[in-house]
């Protein structure tokens, strides 16, 4: 069926060439609507694939930085981010002529996205629909061609920069070993799956200067005493739900963006998978581009941005959860205060402080806010291929304030992994936003 | 031209149904359709959106099936339960023609989902009741269980609440037994838990009762009152939420002749063991007597499957059988989830059917996979009985779900959110969306030595099928059992045993017992025949919530005359009843035998062993399965080391035990009263922190003492590390010793063996030091050392002068210097994991050189025991192997061996070891892709689904040809331990150890030349979850004469699940013993001629 498609589309194209031999193909690709698409499709296989939320923000930011590249090399409005990030060389790219430099961006974007993924039948589909579209808008052969080779050098570039970040070795890491201490993480029900990316803060950081820069506050003493401080915190969290009223159900319900959701009758049992923490802030960042305007280099501009700091709060946030490998509040309840006690949304197997959710949108809302203006209304329609409703934000740091609380109401964390969660990402924003730049005026004041 | 095709036709005619009278003559079980019998029973089950297999958890278990003769007419009739269908109850009619009486007969079920079916005289009238579970008053469903009491007339009157036993909850089938002797039949009533049984609760929850559990009931017939009185609490019977009963037997395990019950749980929680007390009390001792049971564990039955009278287990699970269903179907615990439900406080699960094999004493070895009977997919009722009249027990398997739910691509990949549909269309679809497959039932011929093979096809039971309850039951009176299945959504299996066409002979007895009891529930018949014996226990309910009649069917094979047959009556008597004939059916009367009394078999001379203040005290934190995923088996539990020499020449010996990471190694002087008292060797405490793994006595600077050698292992830290130095300690003749760190070079690898002999012919004591394993490469191999005594103690490498390597010699287990070939000369002689038995040679140059050997080309294993002897005295030193065993998921053959590939299959600087293996003529790897998945995450583009990865049938198919080409390759021919005898011309042939050796791996052994006499050790709980622990090898002691192996059974006091590591001679007060060191555990004692 495919095969026939190819056909078609080959004959269809060889016609419009032979029939139309000067076609004006400036304008085939203008905004960032390609490029979105082919983000909501590395969503769809982030999610097929089950990547954990770590892995997927890398994922995002690579894929990004090498549409933002060949935006770079376009256009001297915008400054290569290569040799401003760690471990990255100053690279000058030289298109030439033929080059149709949209195209190339989005090229080099399904090129490195590709790379990332296991499922990669699922991306080239989708690469080849979207590539017949736009020679049937007219772009000539040899243009195709010729861009389609620029989006490869520069994709082969981010894949070497993205090749001595430690993922790969990574890979042979030892797994996490419960240590059993008291108040220390354990596996939590149903699927008691193993603590995810242990070794995380060994991935090299684009910006920051090491995984621990922006080390939170500790949790409160671990503690059993009713009325500590910890016993306390708990004791919120199982208030909170036992109280939660409709709209702290929504919330939590609506960023839960857990992508691997284990549901488990007796014997039957299936995983339910949504995007995750990063693919949502992926997705806000999709529509904010949209919402205002920005053509294609603004966008791959706003995508690389916000999957650097989405990159950077994971690293810092996972840094953290190893370090203080608190106990969740799921365990704690079921062991101090209600054993029969399950928490609105599904605990996600890594240990409590901080909230990833909590430091990974305010580094990304923060970012967004930076290229927007804080103050821009948000249509947020992420969920909504997943059976969610919209909600509307007046502020991209109404969203992540959201979000933040959105797993205390949804059972999952104590409030300090919150409070201190988003203080967390706001640095990481800002420090992000100070030292790296996209704009060669902000680039002079950032050095 | 008319006439010729008409022949033709009539030939075809004749040629066909020749065929298939052929055809049918050759089966031993004929279906008979229900046109015939008149049973036309079908459990039809309909999924609604109100009630399905998301709203009830077991809404695909199906109904059960009793047999029983109602009306005690001599014709065994039938009973099914439904679900949503009403039962039936079909009266025999004799010749297989069933009449459906059920209306009649009031015994519908009232429309309720009805679960189990037992029949037993419960008021002890001498007509059989029908009991049957239901599940009450849950969600749309509604029930109670019903105690159809028989009225005489082919009419029941349901008295359940009369009697006290009309209980409502989640019943799954009782089972009624005499457990106090007071001569009426009490009730175990099995019920299953419905709550969350992914949330695991403390195993110590079990201790709380909750009024939906497990229920013991005792009749008060004999106290002059027709109804029931629940004794659960008092009685010792778990009665938990935890309970997620499948099935429940009665037996007497440890021939006290009061009868024990065991329950089959699924999900997280144990299986139950509960002894009686004889006390109206039982106490629940699974833990102290098996190893391991099955996960999800449905119905068992208990039988005497190896002629010895003694009841095994046998429990059912869910593992498929074919490798590809097998490699896309969930399989064990990840190896994390496993240790949780450990810390939960539960006993070892693993997802196959178990095996329990009585040891005679009420202790049970786990051997389903080495009798070939740990898998046969979604398995219901196991039912133990002569299906061929030849004398040995087979075992009848059901199997079959509608909805498959432990398909991984349904867990992992099938839900794709659609927004607009709602929670109905969504569940709707999920349960659409659960994969179907409909197999055949098992039939496992036993075919002697504990051994069986799915003989389904031959004996023409292969029909595809969900079979769920199933009986057997002589209908029709030949003297063979046939056998009856309860189907969903198709017509239940009656199938005719055609056993009477073989020529075996067979016994059939019914007993005719007094009181209220009888039909003798609880009692014991055994048939004696010659040297053979042939036991089965009276009882009801059996298999999967079904229940065989009373009357016992003895397949006696060949056998031509009965000797006589034995009855323990359920109430203590003990009759022998002489001059019975084979091919009969008789009714045995109580009081009609001749009363006899057993004497006692218990040894009532309890020896006293001599006893070491020691314990080996493992530390559990090194996992290795965290930093390499695939690895199969862990070198972390390897110690103690032992070793036995008289170090202060006092005329006693003495010993060394050597510790665990941060436990001291002790020096105990024997003195002349037999005691052992330890020596302070502050050195020892100092070293502590090495994990002592074997130790050698000699002397090695020659000064007349003995000196001690010790290797460390522990596979913790990487090869060189300081604590993997291995130490030798110089004798000061008095049981102290003096450590000199230089004495031996600096090479810390994970020794395994330490071999002893002046290989330069200069007066010192030379070494070869084997490594088994590289810390975090398995596969990989470690340096093993030859060192040179520089005369004094002192020692130097001279490997690569000596063999010509560094020592990269694989992962040697163990190594002996022996004269094998009679030239004076000793050869060293090494293997391990992935290894043959390797032999080098000195040459006159002073090399020692790998010599291929004849006989020895096929016997690479995991061979973790070595020893050279001359076991059949004909001059020529023979190759004793101590192996991995048959009782392992693991089986090699030279025609279908285990492969080893070991490489960086993704360059991520790891090597990986995948091990393939053979099923059905596939070369497939052992770990599923969620393991590989994790240590080479590639596999996931590589395979992107589990289908995907089930039908790999070559390892080409997982990897690209270049990457597998670059692997190391390791084979595995054989895994069974035995001797490797020399022939006349040097060559080897291998003889296995007789079979039940190969019930684990063997890691010592010992040679008593003066008494001819083999002594083997083994056990291992090591394995990585998917392959299990192996615990089922009881210490034993072999003697061999006139070309054979005689068992012989020794005085000791080693538990049948401990784990001996090393097993050495020792003369304690002038008596003979072995000391045998097992893991975390004291030392034990075995008396020795």
């Amino acid at each position: 069926m495919r095969f026939i498609k190819i056909i078609a589309s080959l004959c269809l194209l060889i016609t419009v060439i032979s029939c139309q031999e000067k076609v004006d193909y400036s304008n085939v690709i203008t905004d960032g609507t390609y490029l979105s698409n082919a983000q909501n499709r590395i969503t769809e296989v982030i999610i097929h694939d089950i990547f954990s939320p770590p892995v997927a923000a890398r994922i995002y930011s690579y894929s990004s930085l090498a549409a933002y590249e060949v935006a770079a090399a376009a256009d001297p409005n915008y400054v290569s981010l290569l040799g401003q990030l760690n471990g990255s060389e100053k690279t000058t790219f030289n298109p030439s002529e033929k080059v149709y430099l949209p195209l190339a961006s989005l090229a080099a974007y399904y090129y490195v996205g590709t790379g990332l993924i296991f499922s990669e039948d699922m991306m080239n589909e989708h690469r080849d629909a979207a590539y017949a579209e736009l020679k049937e808008k007219g772009i000539p052969e040899d243009v195709f061609e010729a861009s389609i080779a620029f989006g490869k050098e520069v994709g082969d570039a981010i894949k070497a920069y993205s090749s001595k970040d430690n993922y790969h070795q990574s890979r042979s890491f030892p797994k996490y070993t419960v240590t059993g201490e008291f108040g220390t993480w354990e596996p939590t029900p149903p699927a008691y799956m193993e603590a995810i990316e242990p070794h995380w803060n060994k991935i090299r950081t684009f910006v920051l200067d090491s995984a621990a820069q922006f080390k939170p506050l500790a949790p409160p003493p671990f503690s059993i005493e009713p009325g500590s401080e910890f016993y306390n915190a708990a004791k919120q969290v199982y208030d909170a739900a036992v109280n939660a009223g409709t709209e702290q159900k929504e919330i939590a319900l609506f960023w839960d963006c857990n992508p691997y959701k284990m549901n488990v009758k007796g014997h039957v049992m299936f995983a339910e998978k949504k995007i995750t923490p990063g693919g949502h802030w992926m997705s806000i960042a999709s529509i904010a581009s949209k919402a205002a305007g920005k053509d294609w280099k603004g966008t791959a501009e706003t995508f690389a941005l916000t999957g650097i700091a989405l990159n950077e709060a994971f690293i810092s946030c996972w840094d953290e959860k190893y370090r203080s490998n608190l106990i969740r509040p799921e365990t704690y309840i079921n062991q101090y205060i209600d054993e029969e006690w399950v928490p609105l949304l599904q605990t996600p197997p890594f240990p409590e402080h901080t909230s990833g959710h909590s430091v990974a949108s305010s580094a990304a809302g923060y970012t967004l806010g930076q290229l927007f203006g804080d103050e821009f209304h948000l249509v947020d329609s992420s969920e909504v291929a997943y059976g969610l409703p919209v909600r509307e934000y007046n502020s991209f740091s109404q969203a992540y304030k959201e979000a933040a609380i959105s797993r205390f109401y949804g059972g999952i964390h104590y409030m300090p992994a919150i409070d201190y969660g988003v203080s967390q990402g706001l640095s990481i924003g800002e420090f992000i936003w100070k030292n790296i730049s996209t704009k060669p005026e902000r680039l002079a004041e950032a050095k | 031209m008319r006439i010729k095709s008409l022949g033709l036709l009539v030939l075809a005619c004749a040629f066909f149904s020749c065929e298939k009278e052929t055809e049918q003559a050759t089966k031993l079980f004929e279906l008979l359709p229900s046109e015939q019998t008149g049973i036309n029973f079908e459990n039809n089950l309909t999924s609604t959106p109100e009630f399905n297999i998301l709203e009830y958890l077991y809404f695909y278990n199906g109904g059960g099936v009793a047999a029983g003769d109602i009306n005690n007419d001599g014709l065994i009739d039938l009973y099914f339960t439904g679900n949503q269908v009403s039962n039936k109850l079909y009266l025999n009619k004799g010749d297989f023609k069933f009449e459906d009486i059920t209306d009649k007969a009031g015994v519908t079920g009232e429309n309720g989902w009805s679960t189990g079916v037992t029949m037993a005289d419960v008021n002890g009238d001498g007509l059989l009741d029908i009991y049957v579970s239901q599940v009450g008053d849950y969600k749309s469903i509604k029930g109670k269980n019903r105690l159809y009491i028989n009225q005489g007339d082919e009419t029941f009157l349901d008295l359940a609440s009369e009697y006290g036993l009309d209980f409502v909850g989640f019943s799954t089938q009782a089972v009624f037994f005499d457990y106090d002797r007071d001569g009426d039949l009490d009730m175990y009533l099995l019920n299953h838990s419905v709550k969350s049984p992914e949330v695991f609760s403390k195993a110590s929850t079990r201790q709380t009762p909750d009024e939906k559990g497990d229920k013991l009931f005792k009749n008060l017939a004999a106290e002059g009152e027709n109804r029931f009185e629940d004794v659960t609490v008092e009685s010792g019977i778990y009665s938990s939420i935890l309970g997620f009963g499948l099935g429940v037997g009665v037996a007497d395990f440890n021939s006290d002749e009061w009868p024990d019950i065991y329950v089959s749980n699924d999900f997280t929680e144990n299986d139950y063991l509960y002894i009686n007390q004889q006390n109206g009390t039982f106490l629940e001792s699974l833990e102290d007597k098996i190893a391991n049971t099955s996960r999800y564990s449905m119905g068992n039955d208990l039988a005497d499957l190896n002629g010895d009278g003694m009841p095994e287990i046998f429990t059912t699970d869910m593992l498929p059988e074919n490798p590809e269903i097998w490699m896309k179907s969930v399989g064990e615990d990840k190896s994390e989830v496993y240790q949780i439900k450990k810390q939960f406080g539960y006993n070892d699960q693993y997802v196959r059917n178990h095996l329990q094999v009585n040891l005679g004493n009420g202790d049970f070895s786990e051997l389903a996979l080495f009798a070939g009977v740990s898998a046969s997919d979604w398995s219901w009722s196991p039912l133990i009985f002569d299906m061929d009249n030849d004398g040995l027990s087979d075992i009848h398997v059901t199997n079959g779900i509608v909805k498959r739910p432990n398909d991984l691509d349904f867990i992992q990949y099938s839900q794709e959110v659609d927004p607009n549909s709602s929670m109905e269309q969504l569940r709707k679809t999920q349960i659409d969306m659960l994969p179907t497959v409909k197999l055949s039932n098992y039939a496992f011929q036993n075919t002697g030595e504990l051994k069986f093979t799915n003989k389904a096809s031959a004996w023409g039971l292969d029909q595809p099928s969900y079979s769920n309850g199933s009986t057997y039951a002589d209908l029709d009176n030949d003297g063979d059992l046939d056998l009856i299945l309860n189907n969903l959504n198709q017509p239940a299996f009656v199938y005719k045993n055609h056993s009477e066409k073989s020529g075996n002979n067979f016994h059939s007895v019914t007993l005719e017992n007094q009181a209220f009891n009888q039909f003798g529930i609880g009692s014991k018949v055994t048939v004696f025949s010659g040297d053979q014996l042939f036991s089965q226990y009276v009882g009801n309910s059996r298999g999967f919530q079904s229940a065989v009649s009373p009357e016992l069917v003895f397949g006696l094979g060949n056998s031509e005359k009965i000797d006589s047959v034995w009855v323990e009556w359920p109430e203590g008597e003990k009759e022998v009843f002489l001059d019975l004939k084979t091919n009969s059916k008789v009714t045995l009367e109580k009081g009609r035998g001749k009363a006899f009394v057993t004497s006692s078999t218990q040894n009532s001379k309890e020896e006293k062993f001599p006893s070491i203040d020691w314990m080996h005290e493992e530390k559990t934190e090194v996992d290795e399965v965290k930093r390499e995923y695939l690895i199969p088996r862990s070198f972390s539990v390897l110690g103690p080391a032992l070793a036995v020499a008289d170090v202060n020449s006092d005329g006693l010996e003495d010993v060394y035990l050597g510790g665990a990471k941060d436990q001291p190694g002790v020096l105990y002087l024997q003195k002349s009263s037999g005691e052992f008292e330890a020596v302070s060797n502050p050195i020892f405490q100092q070293l502590a922190k090495a994990e002592d793994v074997v130790a050698e006595f000699a002397d090695f600077n020659q000064d007349g003492l003995m000196d001690l050698i010790v290797g460390s292992g522990g596979n913790e830290y990487d090869p060189g590390n300081l604590f993997l130095f291995d130490r030798i300690y110089f004798g000061k003749g008095n049981g102290q010793f003096q450590f000199i760190p230089n004495a031996l070079p600096p090479i810390g690898e994970n020794t395994s063996t330490i071999a002893i002999h002046d290989v330069d012919g200069d007066g010192g004591l030379d070494l070869f030091l084997g490594a088994s394993v590289v810390a975090g490469d398995y596969g990989a191999s470690p340096k093993s050392s030859l060192l040179i005594n520089l005369g004094n103690g002192q020692f130097r490498d001279e490997t690569s002068d000596w063999m010509g390597t560094e020592g990269n010699l694989g992962m040697i287990n163990s190594a002996v210097w022996a004269d094998l070939d009679g030239d004076s000369i000793e050869e060293l002689i090494l293997t391990g994991d992935w290894q043959p038995i390797r032999v080098f040679k000195l040459t006159s140059d002073n090399r020692l050189k790998e010599t291929s050997i004849p006989g020895l080309e096929r016997s690479a294993g995991w061979i973790q025991s070595l020893k050279i002897a001359d076991i059949n005295g004909d001059g020529r030193p023979d190759i004793l192997t101590g192996n991995l065993g048959e009782n392992s998921k693991l089986k090699a053959s030279y025609e279908n061996p285990l492969w080893l590939y070991h490489a960086d299959f993704d360059g991520n600087g790891q090597a990986d070891p995948l091990i393939f293996h053979y099923m059905e003529n596939k070369l497939v790897p052992f770990a599923t892709r969620d393991d590989l998945i994790k240590q080479i995450p590639g596999i996931k583009k590589l395979h992107g689904s589990y289908a995907d990865y089930s039908r790999i049938s070559k390892p080409e198919e997982l990897f690209p040809s270049p990457a597998l080409n670059a692997a190391n390759k390791y084979p595995v021919f054989e895994l069974r331990s035995g001797v490797y005898f020399q022939q006349e011309n040097g060559s080897f042939v291998f003889e296995p150890f007789p079979s039940s050796v190969q019930w684990s791996p063997v890691m010592d052994m010992y040679w008593d030349d003066n008494q001819k006499t083999l002594h083997l050790a083994g056990n291992f709980s090591g394995f990585r979850v998917d392959l299990g622990k192996t615990n089922s090898l009881p210490f034993q002691s072999w003697n061999y004469q006139g070309g054979s192996w005689k068992k012989i059974n020794l005085n000791s006091d080693i538990p049948n699940q401990s784990e001996i590591r090393r097993i050495r001679p020792i003369s304690v007060s002038g008596g003979n013993y072995l000391l045998a060191a097992p893991n975390s555990s004291v030392p034990y004692w075995v008396k020795i001629p």
